[in-house]
């Protein structure tokens, strides 16, 4: 049966930073490919979450990271034979390294070639006051899960609820989708435990609904702070805001995908 | 030195006056007088709590989700604030 369509496709190449809207993704056990490869540690961090993010500079959402190398982060290059030469198929080959570097560009405007210039630290470090380092994998950076997402429909809704416009982009989702039912606008928590399947190839299983913070009171055009949208979540909502999930089948989603209740 | 036996807190626009028992944190004072205080982890973790300090001094034993910014504006964790003093304390969360 299906349920909704894939409205948009969203990754992070820096954690914390500006998302960038893709028109297709890869999306394996550990997330889409190119999701939160690069974060920024901070020494003074809590062990379990040290990195730095716009909970401790707002402005640092505003950043903007773009790869370098552009299309050939949206597919691994054997996507293709990895399905077809074996059962149950082969995990394929990302690209190397090298083609997950990222330029920068901070809310002021000033352009760093690859964040692992030592300026680009360097800068954030005197700005900040913090000790900072950059933190790289290929298989992303996640607070929990690796796969979530968020309904248009619940960003409508709290808006309505608090009179004001909610950007769907505060919730830093990967996958913001249009729900078949439109009488629940939260239809994506009744989903937990559920398996869906999402285009042709990727099956992911909901396993629970997003628990919020201060991320989602920063306005991702200016960074000023709306602490209301958190308030009413915790009062109304249980504090959650969208679900997440985990992969049971790996595939490539393209925006406008079917998604189907297993 | 005296200590604060209750204080000001400010939300939807209502003001409360909160009883608070010696120790206790701004949050659990304002729950257990039955205000629907925001409020998440507990923990001072979510930053749900944050709220703006308009008068009086408190400590925290962990501040973490404040920003430089945050504290500069006298934001304050509720789940955390704990009287430090006998100034009139005044806690607004519509900030």
């Amino acid at each position: 049966m299906q349920i909704g369509t894939i409205d948009s496709i969203w990754r992070y190449p820096v954690k914390g930073m500006r998302g960038e809207e893709i028109p297709h993704t890869y999306t394996s056990f550990t997330g889409l490919m190119g999701d939160r490869i690069h974060g920024v540690i901070a020494a003074d961090g809590t062990p379990g979450h040290p990195w730095h993010t716009g909970r401790d500079q707002e402005e640092f959402v505003l950043y903007k990271a773009r790869y370098k190398a552009g299309e050939e982060l949206l597919l691994p290059p054997n996507l293709d034979a990895s399905y077809s030469e074996w059962e149950p198929g082969i995990d394929p080959i990302y690209p190397d390294a090298d083609a997950f570097k990222v330029s920068v560009e901070t809310d002021k405007g000033v352009i760093y070639d690859d964040i692992e210039d030592s300026a680009f630290i360097a800068d954030l470090e005197k700005l900040t006051g913090r000790s900072l380092r950059i933190h790289t994998t290929q298989k992303g950076n996640f607070d929990a899960r690796p796969v979530s997402i968020f309904s248009i429909s619940a960003a409508a809704k709290l808006g309505e609820e608090l009179g004001m416009d909610i950007d769907k982009r505060r919730f830093r989702a990967n996958f913001y989708v249009e729900w078949e039912d439109q009488e629940d606008p939260f239809y994506e928590n009744s989903l937990v435990g559920k398996t869906l399947k999402i285009g042709e190839w990727l099956e992911v299983i909901i396993v629970g609904r997003d628990p919020r913070c201060s991320m989602i009171t920063l306005d991702p055009d200016t960074a000023e702070e709306s602490p209301k949208l958190l308030q009413h979540l915790a009062r109304n909502h249980a504090g959650d805001a969208g679900v997440f999930a985990a992969v049971l089948q790996r595939g490539r989603v393209s925006k406008g995908d079917r998604i189907i209740l297993k | 030195m005296s200590r604060v036996e209750s204080f000001r807190l400010t939300l939807d626009g209502e003001d409360h006056t909160v009883p608070i028992g010696e120790g206790e944190t701004l949050l659990v004072a304002a729950l257990a007088a039955g205000i629907d205080a925001p409020h998440n982890c507990q923990e001072g973790r979510c930053g749900t709590c944050k709220s703006w300090l308009r008068n009086g001094e408190v400590t925290m034993e962990t501040s973490r989700p404040l920003s430089p910014r945050n504290r500069e504006r006298g934001l304050v964790l509720a789940c955390q604030a704990i009287p430090s003093s006998s100034a009139e304390i005044w806690l607004d969360f519509d900030y």
